[in-house]
């Protein structure tokens, strides 16, 4: 589906997409960026909400991931004060006051499926960012257990579990233990991956995001993930806040986008200041479809 | 702004002298060749990192930086892609200016044959919005000269405080 010429090359047809999970999926979701976990779980969660579910977020800062979510156009805080979301940190769900056990886990995530037919929910989603289990505690070896009990416990029961693993930061073989208990394998649509730069497909809000240095080099993928983000109707947002240089004709290939465009619709360019600065020297802003969108982080 | 011209360019071929000064590490040129970079499409982030670094060092304004970073790197994405497909990229300091010379040893671009001797820079296509025109606009001085041996492209950065030609807010 996705194909690139030169750089790496990422192969997505093996992975489902986060917005076709079934009602009853447990879904290993691997991230290498930060962004891409909160962005997945964002369209998890927003596609849970959407659909009238219970949702459950646990991290382990559930302040910050609200706040992130919230910037994702995905209205945590509304549906927390509704009751129809939670966000839980890592120590009050998954991990007790003793370390880890597999059976007291289960037994959360089992109380909060009950919780959620109790109160008349359809379903319910739950997130877990499982960074967690990369500290040292006692009782970590039952992970995979943990892992068979949940896919045990999804079957047939109108719960769905995302479980966010980094691919970075665990290793290989704990990867393999845990992977094959799991019904569907997720990740970011990635149309190119090197040391250099990342380019991948933003789910929420719908768009793509560009990581590190953007050059002509890399102009192909540039053009197929455009291609595919202006297909989807309605606003799309280039996210460039973790870019750091883009040259001219890249900055050229992403405003003759914006520009074939019905006026309409908008393209929102989030960059740093100094990449902002370039859009407009080079006229991105005189677009009608144009929204340049500074944001400060690096 | 453009038109700074105190000096006669150093980079000029046949006029090299200064240049020559500092390759052989001589300071009473007041010219000191700070970076010598081959690049290829490889190699291209790498030179903009090590431009980067020396620019900050030679105690340029970030703003300035990052004019100086695509600057070059257009030139250089030029060469990649219109001339040889590599280059050589020299950077050097004098009288409180960076001076980047971007060398392509392939044949000219395009056409545009100003004759012998002349500053090309002029005679260059550039479109508006395209890599060569946004060197122009950040550039405190641009010469471009071609011949046989290939095209070279000058761009000069004073490293004082001037306001950049940037964007209007």
């Amino acid at each position: 589906m996705v194909s690139i010429e030169g750089g790496a090359a990422v192969p997505v047809s093996a992975y489902t997409q986060v917005t076709e999970l079934s009602p009853d999926a447990h879904a290993c979701l691997t991230f290498g960026a930060p962004d891409d976990l909160l962005d997945l779980t964002a369209a998890f969660v927003r596609d849970g909400l959407a659909g009238g579910f219970r949702v459950v977020v646990l991290s382990d800062s559930p302040q910050l991931a609200a706040a992130k979510l919230g910037w994702r156009e995905v209205a945590a805080e509304a549906a927390v004060a509704a009751g129809q979301m939670v966000m839980v940190a890592s120590q009050d769900g998954l991990v007790g006051p003793q370390g880890f056990s597999a059976g007291q886990a289960i037994g959360w995530l089992r109380d909060q499926l009950a919780d959620s037919r109790r109160q008349g929910y359809a379903g319910i989603r739950v997130a877990l960012d499982m960074s967690w289990a990369l500290r040292p505690m006692t009782g970590i070896e039952e992970l995979p257990v943990l892992e068979e009990e949940i896919a045990a416990a999804v079957s047939g029961a109108g719960m769905s579990v995302l479980c966010g693993y980094d691919r970075e930061r665990f290793d290989p073989v704990t990867l393999a233990l845990i992977a094959p208990f799991h019904s569907h394998a997720v990740a970011a649509a990635t149309y190119y991956d090197d040391p250099v730069l990342r380019i991948c497909r933003q789910y929420v809000p719908p768009g793509i995001r560009l990581a590190g240095e953007m050059d002509f080099l890399a102009a192909e993928a540039l053009a197929l993930a455009l291609g595919e983000a202006i297909r989807i109707d309605g606003d799309i947002t280039v996210n460039m806040a973790s870019l750091s240089f883009i040259d001219a004709s890249s900055i050229r290939m992403i405003t003759d986008a914006a520009a074939s465009l019905d006026p309409s619709r908008t393209v929102i360019l989030r960059c740093p200041p100094a990449i902002e600065a370039r859009f407009a020297q080079l006229g991105a802003d005189r677009l009608p479809q144009v929204s340049l969108v500074g944001v400060d982080e690096g | 702004m453009k038109g700074n011209d105190r000096r006669p360019d150093p980079a000029r071929p046949g006029d090299s002298a200064v240049l020559a000064d500092a390759e052989a590490g001589r300071e009473d040129g007041e010219a000191r060749l700070a970076l010598d970079q081959a690049f290829d499409s490889g190699t291209l982030y790498a030179l903009r990192a090590a431009v980067q670094a020396h620019a900050i060092q030679a105690g340029l304004p970030e703003s300035r930086t990052d004019d100086l970073v695509i600057a070059v790197h257009e030139l250089a994405a030029n060469a990649v892609r219109h001339g040889a497909g590599a280059g050589r990229l020299r950077m050097w300091e004098r009288d409180g200016a960076l001076h980047c010379q971007v060398d392509d040893s392939g044949s000219p671009a395009s056409g545009g044959d100003a004759g012998p001797g002349g500053n090309e820079a002029d005679c260059w296509p550039f479109l508006p919005g395209h890599g060569l025109w946004l060197v122009r606009l950040v550039a405190d001085q641009i010469s471009v000269f071609s011949g046989p041996g290939g095209t070279r492209a000058t761009v000069v950065f004073s490293s004082g405080e001037e306001p950049s030609v940037s964007a209007p807010d």
